[in-house]
């Protein structure tokens, strides 16, 4: 989970993974990904106890569905 | 204890060691957060391995000293955060790093890390919801492995 100059940057790094080009994402998406609730709730004094409700539940489904998947090889 | 209680002691936990990494670059340790919550000790050292169970953090290796309790890391990573011109914070990683900013509402929030491929610099600025700047602006995140582990056991939960 690391930041690169460019995808070329990230393609000659030693333990880039053909499989996992997917997550090769421009940092704005990763950034827009990361603006998900799981991780704007943080700072809540039942962070939790919100991450076990339907809310909670509902951002975590959201997040799953837009990380990126190893492929098949 | 019932399951309520167990719920709120990992609500108050979670919130106060965040609270203090904000405040400070630093965790607090089982002794300091036994005293902040009136906890005996071993009922603080459990919280710390309760709490990294069920988020994305952990403790290291073989100890009870937090590590990473996410977006920070403990230990220093190359992702340096900088709030509002004081850098006393580093990034679990990367992608994280991205997530400072929802810990530190309406603060300039800046992530300086070497590109592992060339050493050269990124620089990323944001405050809330706005991307400032992305040098350089063809700058991508990129993950050897699923995020979060596998689906099956992400420690999102």
């Amino acid at each position: 989970m690391n930041l690169f100059r460019s995808e070329e940057h990230a393609r000659n790094w030693s333990d880039f993974a053909e499989d996992m080009a997917p997550s090769l994402l421009p940092i704005s998406e990763w950034a827009d990904i990361f603006a998900n609730p799981f991780f704007r709730q943080r700072g809540r004094e039942d962070y939790i106890s919100w991450t076990r409700s339907a809310e909670g539940a509902a951002a975590f489904g959201e997040l799953r569905a837009r990380l990126p998947r190893r492929t098949e090889t | 204890m019932s399951d309520e209680a167990d719920l709120k002691l990992l609500d108050q936990g979670y919130h106060t060691i965040m609270r203090r990494v904000v405040e400070t670059g630093r965790a607090p340790h089982y002794t300091d957060l036994a005293s902040e919550l009136g906890l005996e000790l071993g009922a603080a050292k459990a919280l710390i391995h309760d709490l990294v169970a069920v988020t994305p953090g952990w403790t290291h290796p073989g100890t009870d000293y937090l590590a990473s309790f996410p977006p920070f890391n403990l230990q220093p990573t190359q992702y340096h955060v900088t709030i509002d011109g004081e850098q006393n914070w580093f990034a679990q990683c990367g992608f994280e790093a991205m997530a400072v900013r929802w810990l530190v509402p309406g603060k300039h929030v800046e992530i300086n890390a070497p590109c592992l491929c060339c050493g050269e610099p990124i620089f990323v600025s944001m405050c809330d919801d706005v991307i400032e700047s992305i040098q350089p602006e063809e700058a991508v995140g990129y993950s050897p492995s699923e995020v979060g582990g596998d689906a099956a056991s992400r420690p999102f939960r």
